[in-house]
């Protein structure tokens, strides 16, 4: 039965049990005949230790308030860090933008036609990009700027354990595709917001999720990387990479590490190394047909991409960050670039600017243009007829909408696939995968049923939608996805929705299209079924 | 975060996914427990080499091995590793041998 229903923004601060729940029946239709199962429920091992009233999912674990003290503590903890987000001092970083979507709003709620998240629940209330914003903005007003007669020019609001509870968990239900900031007249920007809010969490409170902070950046600052590989495994691991592909491709290839004074320093995700090698060997084997001069780095925390502080902390973003530049500093090498990783690219080229020190601001890059003019160089010979299956692109929010890296990879798949298709729409105004701002690395207790039912729906809708001419398994398909977090998510979808077996659909990079394509590679780097 | 499992008069501390937050707490007690979640009627030679080697590289580099090694070093074909443990490498093979659960964009 729906679930749908009239939720104000004053129910946040409600003594009730949850606020907001979607039936299968809301979401938004497929193209396709697909089974959806129930919804998983909340354990109880989840539910008895942490404050779950939001709606049917816990992502953020916030511990159960069991005193009346425990309760003002989250409320005190909440303004305090909530405050710094209004100084300059302690938020250079995002204020002005912060101050913008506070002040400037006109409620016009374009922002919610534009997210994936209102539309595939159903139009769910609760997921409005605004509705957060709108939570945030009353208590800003109210209790941080103590605006005369805010109540009735801005609207009341009750900040209670609840409230701050509610919007903590609330922050964990947007994708930060800053699809909504596009959209908005203004340049209002909920995205952020919802990103300000799990620091205030994570920052003054010690309340983030595992799979970002204790088992994310945590083991990347200790160990060197998110995956926990040590500079001795991440060795060991690519060498094994360049011995197996050189073996299966008959091309004889070997990553450098440590090149002192090579032109690039390229940083992959490492999560790569371990679910997809095929995409190291697929850039190592690119790099060098094309005569790049380039190296990996072994340094703490710089063969890994990743910065999940960009998710919820600054602190944690800038350590990463500053480890990184400082590898490439090192090595004295004129650029670092970024391999297929959205959020990477978010991170490190746009971000790092407000943070790394002048010595440390080495010129950071996209691998996407160098990519482009080594395809169109005619250094490589290809044949594209090894590419002639249906492919679609996909494109990762960071790498398209922030930074506009729209065109080079087009140029790529244009030449070498005779069979490329637009999704619609694409391009500055795609949809996110469904795995962005962290998703894609959760799979606890029933949060892979937000990632499948709604935040990935969109994008499912537009691959299916983008083959509606070559449906079922009779033709093999191929997503492009050039980052690690979208293809995470597109392989758990796929997997849930038995895309492989129904639709004979795959997805991978971009770099792995290239190099299928490559004369002197043996046929078939491509495969829509492992046979190692 | 931590729950406990009872099994056989053993306990374990797992994480939301059943796998073994402590490898040290790994005993055959915790292979039993975890082929009866698999499915998996009876243990052969294939399955215990499958378990030997992750657990060895696991000893030696803190974190299980990328898969393709994995069939490397048991000589087993990917398909074939999903016969024996029909969850794959990861939630099946990797469970079983008492390895965390892998971290990061994996």
């Amino acid at each position: 039965m729906s679930k749908k229903k009239m939720i104000k923004i004053t129910d946040i601060s409600k003594n009730t049990d949850k606020l907001a729940s979607v039936a299968n029946e809301d979401l938004m239709p497929l193209p396709a005949d697909f089974e959806e199962k129930e919804w998983d429920k909340i354990p109880e091992s989840t539910s008895e230790k942490y404050a779950c009233i939001l709606d049917d999912l816990n992502i953020l674990q916030i511990p159960k308030p069991l005193t009346k003290e425990d309760e003002e503590d989250l409320v005190n903890k909440f303004i305090d860090g909530m405050r710094k987000l209004f100084s300059k001092e302690d938020n250079w970083t995002f204020l002005t933008i912060l101050e913008t979507t506070m002040e400037h709003c006109a409620k016009c709620n374009t922002c919610s036609e534009s997210c994936h998240l209102f539309e595939a629940s159903g139009e769910n209330e609760m997921y409005r990009p605004n509705y957060r914003t709108e939570v945030f903005r009353r208590i800003y007003k109210k209790y941080i700027k103590e605006e005369p007669f805010a109540k009735w020019r801005s609207g009341d609001i009750d900040l209670n354990w609840r409230t701050v509870v509610r919007l903590g968990e609330l922050a964990y239900r947007c994708n930060i595709c800053r699809r909504c900031a596009q959209t908005c007249p203004i340049g209002a920007d909920n995205a952020l917001v919802a990103r300000e809010i799990r620091k205030i969490f994570s920052q003054e409170m010690g309340i983030s999720t595992p799979e970002l902070h204790e088992k994310g950046s945590m083991y990347q600052l200790k160990i060197g990387s998110s995956t926990q590989m040590n500079q001795i495994v991440v060795k060991d691991n690519v060498e094994f990479i360049d011995e197996d592909f050189s073996d299966e491709t008959g091309y004889q290839f070997e990553t450098p590490w440590d090149v002192e004074g090579a032109d690039i320093l390229l940083i992959h995700n490492a999560g790569e190394i371990m679910a997809w090698p095929e995409n190291i060997a697929a850039f190592s084997i690119i790099f060098q047909a094309a005569g790049i001069s380039w190296t990996l780095s072994s340094d703490l925390a710089a063969y890994d991409s990743i910065n999940y502080g960009v998710f919820y902390d600054d602190v944690q973003f800038a350590r990463t960050a500053i480890l990184q530049a400082q590898a490439a500093q090192k090595l004295g090498v004129k650029k670092i670039m970024l391999g297929e990783c959205g959020h990477a690219h978010k991170a490190l080229t746009v971000i790092a600017d407000r943070v790394l020190p002048e010595p440390l601001k080495i010129p950071r890059e996209s691998c996407f243009p160098l990519l482009r003019d080594i395809v169109m160089s005619g250094k490589i010979k290809f044949d594209p007829e090894r590419n002639n299956f249906p492919v679609t692109l996909h494109d990762p929010c960071n790498i398209t909408r922030l930074m506009g890296i729209i065109k080079p990879q087009r140029e790529i798949v244009e030449k070498l696939c005779p069979q490329f298709r637009e999704m619609h729409p694409h391009g500055p105004f795609n949809y996110c995968c469904g795995g962005g701002s962290g998703y894609a690395i959760m799979t606890r207790n029933n949060i892979p049923e937000w990632r499948f039912k709604i935040a990935g729906r969109k994008k499912l809708e537009q691959i299916l939608n983008a083959f509606s001419d070559c449906r079922g398994p009779e033709t093999k398909k191929y997503v492009c996805a050039p980052c690690s977090n979208c293809k995470g998510q597109m392989r758990d979808m796929f997997e849930r929705y038995e895309l492989l077996e129904k639709e004979q659909l795959t997805y991978s990079g971009l770099v792995e299209l290239i190099v299928n394509a490559m004369v002197d590679v043996k046929p078939g780097f491509i495969k829509w079924e492992e046979d190692y | 975060m931590a729950e406990t499992v009872e099994f056989e008069g053993k306990s374990f501390n797992v994480d939301e996914d059943g796998f073994i937050l402590d490898f040290n707490e790994f005993c055959p007690e915790w292979i039993q427990l975890v082929k009866k979640e698999e499915g998996i009627e009876e243990l052969n030679e294939e399955h215990t080499k499958v378990i030997d080697v992750l657990q060895d590289y696991y000893k030696k580099n803190g974190i299980a091995p990328m898969v393709r090694v994995l069939s490397k070093l048991t000589g087993f074909k990917l398909k074939h590793i999903y016969e024996l443990f029909p969850s794959g490498p990861g939630k099946g093979a990797c469970k079983m041998a008492g390895l965390p659960k892998p971290t990061g964009c994996v």
